[in-house]
C-alpha cells in the first residue's frame, strides 16, 4: 500500500524560476489498485511519480509505502520495493550490455550483489522462458547488446525487468509515449498482462487520454501541484475519453478566468 | 557517468576509461629497499593504488568535486605522500630483490648464459625473461578483471557506467560503484607501476607524468585492433594494444624520433584519435547528402 500525507516539493525556491511542483498532496492506493494519473504540461504528475520513487527528497509530508515510512530513503533504497519504467526507453536499460545482462541486473533488484558469476545456466534457462513468454522473438538474441533493439522493444524488457521480482509498487512513467502507435499498444498490453496475473498496485502516468479511459480501475486528475478529481469504482469505469477531455477543458477554461479577472483587476487598480 | 567525459570510440568499462589518476610506486620501492618480499611490496602497491582511487572516488561522490579535479586535488597529495613514503625523488632498486631479480635468475637457469642468440641478434636474457613474466601477469590480470566484471558485483559495476539511472532504480548505490571502479582501476595503475619500477631498477616520484595519455593511445589503439565492445575483446585490446604502442615507439626512436618530442607526439596521435572518426563520419555524410 502506498500512502502519501501532505506530500510538498518546491523547485528553485526563492528565486524567479520557483515552481511550486506539488502542494501538499494526500493519496492513499490499496494494494492491487491500478491508479492512473492525468494532468495538463507542469500539472506536478511526473513529480508526483518522482517523489514516490525517491528521485528527489520532498520538502514536506510522508510517504509510506509496504507499511515502511520511504520518506527518507534514497532511492536505490526504495527500489526494493518499487518497479520502474521510464518514459524515455533509452533511460531504463544499459545500453552497451547485453540483454541478459540487464535482465540479471533486474532479477537481483533491491537484493546484494555478490561475487557470483552473474549468468548462471539456471538464470538463463529462466531468462529465456520469460523473454520467450514477450513473443517478440528476443530469446535467440539474448547475449545481444540492448542498444540494438527498437524504443518498443526496450520498453518491453524494461517492463519485464521491473516486474521480474513481484514490486510493492510498479511505476510506469508515460511509459509509452516515445514509441510508435503498434508499440505502444503491444507495451500497453504487455503491462495489463503483467499488472493483472502479477496484482500489482500501479501508478501509471500517462498522456494519453485513451489509455487513462481504457487502464486501471481509479484515475486522478492533477493540476497545479494538487489532485483535482479522483475518480473510483463505477465513476472510473463510465468514464468515457470525451468525458475526461470536458475536464481537461474545465480546467483551461477556469486557467483562463483567473488570468482574465487577473488582468481586469490590474487594469482597474494599477 | 555524468561527470566523465565521454570519449569516442573508448568502450572499456567507463569506470576505467575516464579518471586515471596516477599513484607512483613510491610505497612499493621503499618496501623492497627494506627487503621485504617483491610479492607483498607489489600487492602493497596495488593496495595504494586501490585506497588513492577510493580516496578520488569519495571526493566525487560524497563532496560533489568534479570527477577530474577530484583526481588532481589527489594526485597533486600523494606526490607529497609519494616523497615522504620513498624519502627523497628517486629510489634506487638495484640492490633490492625484485620480482626481475627472479624472473631473471629463472631466466638464466633455462638459458645457461646472461644473452642467447634470437633472429641472429644477441638479446639480453634478463629483458626477455623479464618480457616473459610481465606477459604472464597481465594476462592473469586480464583474466581476473574478465572474471569479476562477469560477477554480480561486477555487472553491477558496468551497469553504473553504462545507465546510472537505470542501475539506481534497480538498487545499486551507484556511489559506492564509483568508489568500486576507480579503486579496482587505480589499483591496477599502481600495480602496472610497481612491475614498471622493478624493471628498469628504480622508483622515480615523475615517474607517472604524461602516462595518462599514454595509456589513453595504448587503448586507442587496442580498440581500433578488436573494432568490438565485447568485453573479453576490449581487454585483450587494450594488452595488445600498450604492446602495440610501445613498439611503435620504440620503432619511431630507433628511426631517429627526438625523444623529446614524443610526448607532443602521442598528444597529437591520441587528439586525431578522438577527432578524426568525427570528422570521417561527417564527410562521408556530406558526400551522402
Amino acid at each position: 500500500m502506498l500512502e502519501l500525507r501532505g506530500v510538498a516539493k518546491t523547485f528553485n525556491g526563492g528565486t524567479p524560476n520557483e515552481v511550486r511542483a506539488l502542494r501538499g498532496v494526500d493519496l492513499t492506493l490499496d494494494d492491487g489498485s491500478f491508479l492512473v494519473v492525468v494532468g495538463t504540461n507542469g500539472s506536478g504528475k511526473s513529480t508526483l511519480l518522482n517523489a514516490v520513487a525517491g528521485a528527489f527528497s520532498v520538502d514536506a509530508g510522508t510517504i509510506r509505502l509496504a507499511g515502511r515510512d520511504v520518506t527518507r530513503w534514497p532511492e536505490h533504497r526504495r527500489a526494493h520495493l518499487i518497479g520502474r519504467v521510464f518514459q524515455n526507453p533509452f533511460s531504463g536499460t544499459a545500453p552497451d550490455m547485453s540483454i541478459a545482462e540487464n535482465l540479471q541486473l533486474a532479477a537481483r533488484r533491491g537484493h546484494r550483489r555478490r561475487l557470483a558469476w552473474a549468468l548462471r545456466a539456471g538464470l538463463r534457462a529462466a531468462l529465456h522462458e520469460r523473454v520467450r513468454r514477450l513473443g517478440m522473438g528476443l530469446e535467440d538474441r539474448l547475449d545481444n547488446a540492448i542498444g540494438s533493439l527498437s524504443g518498443g522493444q526496450r520498453q518491453a524488457l524494461t517492463l519485464l525487468m521491473a516486474t521480474w521480482l513481484k514490486p510493492a509498487l510498479l511505476l510506469l512513467d508515460e511509459h509509452t509515449a516515445a514509441l510508435d502507435p503498434k508499440s505502444a499498444d503491444q507495451v500497453v498490453r504487455l503491462s495489463e498482462e503483467v499488472i493483472a496475473h502479477d496484482r500489482l498496485t500501479t501508478l501509471m502516468v500517462t498522456h494519453s487520454m485513451q489509455q487513462a479511459v481504457n487502464l486501471g480501475d481509479r484515475l486522478i486528475m492533477m493540476h497545479r501541484g494538487q489532485i483535482l478529481h479522483d475518480l473510483r469504482g463505477a465513476e472510473k469505469v463510465r468514464l468515457r475519453v470525451d468525458d475526461l477531455l470536458a475536464r481537461f477543458e474545465e480546467v483551461r477554461r477556469s486557467e483562463q478566468l483567473d488570468e482574465s479577472a487577473a488582468e481586469m483587476l490590474r487594469r482597474a487598480y494599477v | 557517468m555524468r561527470h566523465v567525459r565521454e570519449l569516442p570510440g573508448a568502450s572499456l568499462p567507463r569506470h576505467h576509461r575516464g579518471r586515471i589518476i596516477h599513484v607512483r610506486r613510491g610505497h612499493r620501492g621503499r618496501l623492497l629497499v627494506h627487503g621485504v618480499s617483491p610479492i607483498v611490496a607489489t600487492v602493497a602497491g596495488f593496495a595504494g593504488g586501490c585506497v588513492a582511487g577510493g580516496a578520488t572516488a569519495l571526493l566525487n561522490t560524497r563532496f560533489g568535486i568534479n570527477g577530474l579535479l577530484a583526481g588532481i586535488l589527489v594526485m597533486t597529495a600523494l606526490y607529497s605522500i609519494n616523497l615522504h613514503v620513498m624519502g627523497r625523488s628517486n629510489l634506487p632498486l638495484l640492490a633490492a630483490t625484485t620480482l626481475a631479480t627472479w624472473a631473471e635468475a629463472w631466466g638464466t637457469g633455462v638459458a645457461g648464459s646472461a644473452t642467447v642468440e634470437l633472429v641472429g641478434r644477441a638479446v639480453s636474457v634478463r629483458d626477455l625473461s623479464v618480457l616473459v613474466g610481465v606477459l604472464v601477469i597481465a594476462g592473469a590480470a586480464a583474466v581476473l578483471l574478465y572474471v569479476f566484471l562477469r560477477t554480480e558485483l561486477g555487472t553491477a559495476l558496468r551497469a553504473a557506467g553504462d545507465n546510472e539511472q537505470m542501475t539506481r532504480a534497480l538498487g545499486v548505490d551507484v556511489r559506492n560503484m564509483v568508489v568500486l571502479g576507480l579503486a579496482v582501476s587505480n589499483g591496477l595503475v599502481a600495480f602496472a607501476g610497481a612491475l614498471l619500477a622493478q624493471y628498469q631498477g628504480f622508483a622515480d616520484v615523475q615517474m607517472g607524468i604524461g602516462m595518462m595519455v599514454w595509456g589513453l593511445a595504448s587503448v586507442i589503439i587496442g580498440e581500433a585492433l578488436v573494432g568490438t565492445n565485447q568485453m573479453g575483446l576490449v581487454i585483450t585490446g587494450a594488452l595488445m594494444g600498450s604492446l602495440v604502442f610501445r613498439l611503435l615507439i620504440a620503432i619511431a626512436l630507433r628511426a631517429g624520433l627526438d625523444p623529446n618530442d614524443l610526448k607532443l607526439i602521442t598528444a597529437i596521435f591520441v587528439f586525431a584519435a578522438l577527432t578524426l572518426p568525427e570528422v570521417g563520419g561527417r564527410l562521408r555524410r556530406g558526400r551522402r547528402a
